[in-house]
């Protein structure tokens, strides 16, 4: 396992997409499109709700950019409105929502590691992922996707930083242990 | 080895076709409700500035003569009114023996109200005095 590597910050033409510049929203949607809809998918798990999500996500960025006050956080700005409407579609479909499920109650690490996982093991992080409570999940799906911080994912998925720490720790917790246990039993 | 972002993102690469095909709608939804706006600014403008030229050119160019020939009159008009005001301070100077007039008027009227007032008051006295109706009656009876 290695340490995540500093990413560089990457310029966004958000400046250009609130002027109105067509151009600059396709560049945003073609640079978000799959990581967004990946995490609707892993959370909603059905590919025409997650579609139609990531689509309302894109429409609502377009018509409240204008409230954006730091350019730099666009990133988290998008799955936030996602997340909003993940929660809303559980709402609709009366599934467990995120405060229904409890918080471990575990001691934290600092710095979390980055998990390098084998070709033969893919499938199987996957099913792992899909297997964590949801919360833990969407921390997790964030965290992969686009390396956000604490605080953007707390942001996102509208809780405190304690509570995001903890989830990440405990969820990365059991996938790691979930990963060993299949090394040493291949079968 | 691959980062669990890459096998996230991998998983999910099928549905490319479909988000591409998502995204061009919206962008050309955008690209319309951009082109609208302008358009409608556009027509703002033209119905501001049409309006002005086409009242010019319906109303003002097919009978340009009489338009001219009444500005004409009307820039005379000012002219001679302008001319008749200019001789002011002369004005001035004839005005004295009129002013001199109409003072000896003033007195002469004062004069006769001044012979009046007196014998007004007078009958006003004699007009307005009341009497008891009772004495009134003795003295009709008598």
């Amino acid at each position: 396992m290695k340490m995540p590597v500093a990413s560089v910050p990457e310029t966004l033409p958000v400046p250009q997409a609130r002027a109105g510049e067509a151009g600059a929203w396709d560049a945003l949607f073609r640079r978000f499109q799959l990581p967004l809809y990946a995490y609707v998918f892993e959370l909603v798990r059905d590919e025409q709700a997650s579609l139609d999500i990531v689509q309302e996500t894109f429409i609502a960025a377009t018509k409240y950019l204008g409230g954006l006050r730091d350019d730099g956080k666009f990133g988290s700005w998008l799955f936030g409105i996602a997340h909003q409407k993940v929660v809303q579609h559980w709402r609709k479909r009366k599934e467990v929502l995120f405060d229904e499920v409890p918080e471990p109650e575990d001691g934290l690490e600092e710095g979390p590691d980055t998990l390098l996982i084998r070709r033969e093991q893919e499938l199987e992080f996957m099913d792992l992922v899909a297997q964590l409570p949801p919360p833990q999940r969407a921390v997790v799906l964030l965290y992969f996707l686009e390396e956000f911080t604490l605080e953007e994912i707390a942001r996102v998925t509208e809780t405190n930083t304690g509570t995001v720490k903890s989830r990440l720790h405990y969820a990365k917790k059991t996938l790691r242990k979930l990963l060993e246990a299949k090394n040493e039993n291949p079968a | 080895m691959k980062t669990p972002r890459e096998i996230l993102l991998e998983r999910h690469r099928a549905a490319g076709p479909k988000l591409d095909a998502m995204r061009d709608g919206i962008i050309l939804k955008l690209n319309h409700r951009g082109t609208e706006a302008q358009r409608e600014k556009i027509s703002l403008l033209s119905l501001l500035f049409g309006g002005f030229n086409k009242m010019w050119c319906e109303l003002v160019l097919p009978s340009r003569r009489v338009w001219s020939g009444l500005a004409a009159v009307w820039v005379l008009i000012l002219v001679v009114n302008f001319a008749e005001r200019d001789p002011a301070p002369a004005g001035k100077a004839t005005a004295a023996p009129v002013m001199m007039n109409l003072a000896e008027q003033q007195q002469l009227l004062n004069e006769l109200f001044a012979d009046r007032t007196p014998a007004t008051d007078a009958d006003r006295e004699k007009t307005f005095s009341p009497k008891p109706r009772t004495e009134k009656f003795h003295t009709s009876a008598v």
